[in-house]
């Protein structure tokens, strides 16, 4: 399985909390670098993709237009939107190869095919998310972040939470039957009362998919930099989170990713497949990659992108296979309901790179921080909120 | 050897020693500009600080205005009482001393220390007043200072200025005429001190010696008097400051020999070297035992690097031969070893220098000094390390040793450093005035509350002015109380400390509450406790870890997640498992400055 990752690098204005690539005032830039894009894209022509995602950055600033020539010029290059079926371990069972036809992104129930673009609540325009509908994209991600005014403000956000009801409902109307919201815990002033009517408000909208993200102060961004009082402790994010998970799971949401929730068959493909150490394509600059088992990023750099996007490549890592595995085995504990599959691991990547991995975890799931059922281990819920410790541990190479 | 003149530096710390040595060394045209200050204090860790802590040797070609050319020798000396075993030993290498008051200073109490040392080792003095350039000079004062404290005619004291040089030309001249020569017969068998010494990774062990008897040169066979051990000289050479071969070395010179000695451990500083075809000719009675106050445990941060740490220790007391060590094993750390140190500042210096030249990463456990411990079967033990210590049902009664402590104060000072004093248990034993503006203050002092932080507050209280000095005297008994300190129900023998029952409270409140701080939350509640015995005397609780989640929006940047978890479990390898816990080694660094 390949997803492909296009990064839109715009933003009206940088939110107070936001360490993301991405440059406000540049978008009088958006017209050349959807034309860069491109010209990186055909270096890797013949690819094909399973799912694809644009995220940013604030892809809605795109307009109709650009969106509508970047997916055309990226459908003559790659392969994207291929129907098949999943199963859990991310292998590409059956791969009945359709092209070049936009149809091929509006989903059944049971086909995997996801094409999800982000949007901004002010930016959501009716026209754009129409043409969003016709380039194939069949899911959608809406930054919601909370929906009490005040809260939204605190960290410079510049929509209303009126604005971002009437995204939804927009995506809705215009045929989006795929949504997820974006929420932060941790916004100065949150209580439980403020975040369990953002949530209930949200759901009562009929949203398919919710990620709940944990605000933290980053290095240099004006939140961390001028921190405000009524900054949630990090006892309180992770009070305030556990009260969110117990309340979408009891409205059927399914925590199938640290920071996911899914109705039934809504988990996002496309993520999904980072955490099962799948394959993929990021253009744009910042954007990662990791292709034959290699990963390496683009300079965050968008004026030396648009001067010669295909040179920007960096940071290449190649791991062994004892440190790949590893890194395999920690990205799939994330996944708290499909787990690590230990024979499919070593199956993978051979007996004596597991080795001392496949120790840790008997010994974890002794220790109760892990559960197992049969060959497969599990993070167990108790311990979501402190998984680094685990995870640094499975890291520690002796 | 008429024209040999080997002379060192002496003063109380900061008074200008080392000032005075650059001058010296471009008026000889040793050195062409000593653009950098105090050239001689040429390891990292004297440059940091400005101060001196090992003794320098350097060779000086001086024409006298009488005509004729004269080798002098000279060792700029440490000032800090700490270092004091260097002083002791370089003066065993001269037969004359400059003797250095600050003019805007005084007399303090290393210039007393320091002289009283010079005079016992049958010294020539000359007493010389430094810093005369400085608008607040008191020459007059340190005229009659020098006096009243050594009895040494304050009226024959020259002045010079180390600053600007001026007087300095006039000294060497004095140095000339007042510093007797050096004895000893060029044709007698070699007989030679080894008064420091320093190992080379690619010549080995390198003696700094004074010949008394003989001469040497590369070829000649020697032999270590107090092992019997024979070696073949390689090099022999003087300072210049730097390592200078030369072709022989002879009576009355200052210098060092290189015998590609390989094996650390087969020569001592305070040995004698003799020639194997006169291996009768006697010993020179080589240095007092240093007489270490203060003692810690240091142990390597990875269990496995203890064989380094061996090696590392016997190549470093070659350079200092003022530390002991011996082995000893903690619960908490593993195998270490036990050090003993001049005193504070001395433990500091070495823990640095172990960490700068041999690469040691070490932790160091909380300072103590030695108690008496009576048991009540009648038998007494001398105990280092409060681990040590016997089970209190079996403690009959507990000394403490006692240090003669003499500070020098002005009088509008006595009264703080008084109150200062009280509070540290000393007892005033006598008060004297050396002039009319300062006081002398003689006290019983416990060795234990002079090492936890006495001489800052010393300094601070007296705005810097008054000095001390003391020394050993015996022990005392006192009302003491072991204290183990419990991580979650553990206890952990590196931080067990001994204090006086009355305080003892507070102090593990203080210890306890700072522990409390520097252990990383973790998936369990760890309880931190302090207790005497079974009774519990402080306690404080480190709540759960409950966050630590990457739970962020990231497009895909896995490595820079994976990246982060790597640093954190190479962050956690630094650290020490106590039962289930795991601690900072600050957790033990920090300790060591604990005060009150
Ligand atoms: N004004 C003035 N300052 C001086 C003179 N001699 C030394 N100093 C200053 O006094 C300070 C101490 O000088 P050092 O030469 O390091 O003193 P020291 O006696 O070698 O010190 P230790 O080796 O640590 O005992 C330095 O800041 C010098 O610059 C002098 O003649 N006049
Ligand atoms: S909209 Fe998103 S990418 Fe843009 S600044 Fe805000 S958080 Fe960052
Ligand atoms: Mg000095």
């Amino acid at each position: 399985m390949r997803g492909l990752y296009v990064h839109i690098p715009f933003c009206v204005k940088k939110c107070a909390y936001c360490d993301f690539y991405s440059l406000p005032d540049r978008q009088s830039a958006m017209q050349s670098y959807v034309q860069a894009l491109l010209i990186e894209a055909e270096k890797y022509q013949g690819l094909d993709f399973e799912t694809l995602y644009f995220g940013g950055g604030t892809p809605s600033l795109l307009g109709a237009e650009n969106l509508r020539v970047l997916s055309d010029g990226l459908r003559k290059l790659f392969r994207v939107g291929v129907t098949l079926s999943l199963d859990t371990n991310g292998t590409n069972v059956s791969g009945n190869l359709q092209r070049d036809s936009s149809l091929d992104f509006h989903r059944s129930q049971n086909d995997k095919t996801e094409a999800t673009i982000e949007v901004n609540p002010e930016s959501a325009a009716p026209d754009f998310l129409k043409a969003a509908l016709e380039c194939g994209f069949n899911r959608i991600s809406i930054g919601v972040q909370s929906l009490n005014d005040a809260e939204l403000k605190a960290v410079g956000r510049i929509h209303t939470a009126t604005q971002a009801i009437d995204a939804v409902k927009q995506a809705q109307a215009a045929g989006f039957q795929n949504i997820s919201c974006d929420l932060i815990i941790g916004l100065p002033g949150q209580t439980w009362r403020s975040l369990k009517s953002s949530i209930s408000k949200l759901l009562a909208l009929k949203i398919q998919h919710i990620s709940v993200y944990c605000l933290s102060l980053e290095n240099e961004t004006p939140l961390a930099d001028d921190p405000p009082e009524n900054l949630p402790s990090d006892d309180k994010q992770v009070e305030l989170f556990e009260k969110a998970a117990a309340l979408l799971k009891s409205l059927g949401f399914g925590h199938y990713e640290i920071s996911n929730f899914a109705l039934p068959d809504y988990e996002c493909q496309h993520n999904l497949n980072y955490w099962r150490e799948g394959e993929y394509l990021g253009l744009g600059p910042a954007a990662a990659s990791h292709l034959e088992t290699i990963r390496f990023k683009n300079k965050p750099d968008l004026d030396v992108y648009l001067k010669r996007p295909t040179a920007q490549t960096t940071e290449v890592e190649q791991l062994d296979r004892e440190d790949k595995a590893r890194e395999e085995t920690i990205l799939r504990l994330r996944l708290l309901q499909e787990g690590i599959n230990l024979s499919q691991l070593r199956q993978k990547y051979g007996m004596l790179p597991t080795q001392e991995i496949v120790d840790n975890l008997a010994a974890m799931a002794a220790s109760g921080e892990l559960t197992r059922e049969g060959v497969t281990y599990r993070l167990h819920p108790a311990y979501i909120m402190t998984s680094n410790q685990i995870f640094a541990r499975i890291m520690a190479r002796d | 050897m008429e024209n040999i003149r080997n002379f060192c530096i002496i003063a109380h710390i900061d008074h200008g020693k080392s000032t005075l040595a650059d001058r010296m060394l471009e008026l000889t045209g040793v050195l062409h500009t000593t653009e950098n200050a105090q050239v001689l204090d040429s390891m990292d860790l004297e440059r940091e600080r400005g101060i001196t802590i090992k003794a320098k040797s350097v060779r000086m070609p001086f024409k006298s205005q009488d005509g004729k050319d004269y080798i002098l020798n000279l060792i700029d000396t440490p000032g800090h009482v700490d270092f004091n075993y260097e002083v002791s030993r370089s003066l065993k290498a001269c037969e004359g001393a400059i003797l250095l008051v600050d003019a805007s200073q005084g007399v303090e109490a290393q210039t007393i220390a320091n002289a009283y040392l010079a005079i016992d080792a049958g010294l020539e003095i000359i007493p010389v007043i430094n810093k005369i350039d400085l608008p607040n000079a008191m020459i007059d004062e340190c005229r009659q200072q020098l006096q009243d404290s050594l009895g040494i005619p304050g009226n024959t004291a020259l002045l010079v200025s180390a600053k600007d040089g001026k007087g300095v030309n006039d000294l060497l001249e004095a140095v000339v005429t007042l510093v007797p020569p050096p004895k000893g017969d060029v044709n007698e068998p070699l007989k030679c001190l080894i008064f420091d010494s320093f190992y080379d990774t690619y010549r080995g062990v390198i003696p700094h010696i004074r010949v008394f008897s003989g001469s040497l040169k590369h070829g000649d066979k020697i032999m270590i008097k107090s092992t019997g051990q024979v070696h073949e000289v390689d090099e022999v050479g003087y300072f210049t400051p730097a390592l200078t071969p030369t072709e022989k070395i002879q009576a009355g010179e200052v210098g060092y020999v290189g015998a590609i000695i390989k094996k650390v451990g087969s020569i001592h500083v305070g040995d004698t070297i003799v020639s194997p075809d006169f291996p009768a000719t006697p010993a020179i009675p080589g240095f007092r035992h240093s007489q270490p106050m203060v003692f810690c445990g240091i142990y390597p941060i990875s269990t496995n690097d203890y064989v380094k740490l061996t090696a590392a220790l016997e190549k470093f007391q070659l350079n200092d031969s003022s530390i002991v060590y011996e082995k000893e094993s903690s619960a908490a750390l593993g195998w270490g070893y036990r050090l003993g140190f001049m005193g504070m500042l001395h433990m500091e210096i070495t823990l640095e220098r172990l960490k700068r030249e041999y690469g040691q990463e070490l932790i160091a456990t909380m300072p103590s000094v030695i108690y008496k411990v009576y048991t009540t079967d009648g038998q007494f033990s001398l105990i280092d390390n409060p681990s040590k210590f016997p089970d209190p049902s079996r403690i009959d009664r507990i000394e403490e040793p006692v240090v003669k402590l003499q500070v020098i104060v002005p009088n509008e000072f006595v009264g703080p450093v008084m109150e200062l004093s009280d509070a540290k248990r000393a007892k005033l034993v006598a008060m004297d005035h050396p002039d009319r503006k300062r006081a002398l203050l003689t006290y019983d002092f416990p060795l234990a509350e002079m090492i936890t932080g006495y001489y800052d507050k010393l300094k601070s209280v007296s705005r810097g002015y008054a000095s001390m000095d003391y020394e050993f005297t015996g022990y005392q008994a006192g009302d003491f109380v072991k204290v183990d300190i419990l991580v979650k129900e553990n206890q952990v023998d590196a931080l067990s400390f001994i204090s006086v029952r009355q305080s003892a409270q507070p102090k593990a409140k203080g210890l306890i509450h700072k522990l409390r701080k520097l252990i990383p939350r973790q998936m369990f509640e760890i309880p931190l406790q302090a207790a005497i015995g079974a009774k519990v005397i402080a306690r404080e609780d480190i709540v759960a870890l409950r966050k630590d989640v990457l739970a962020k929006c990231y497009g895909g940047d896995i490595s820079r997640k994976r990246k982060l978890l790597e640093k954190q479990a190479e962050g956690k390898k630094k650290m020490k498992m106590v039962g289930a816990v795991v601690v900072p080694q600050e957790a033990f660094l920090l300790l060591l400055k604990m005060e009150e």
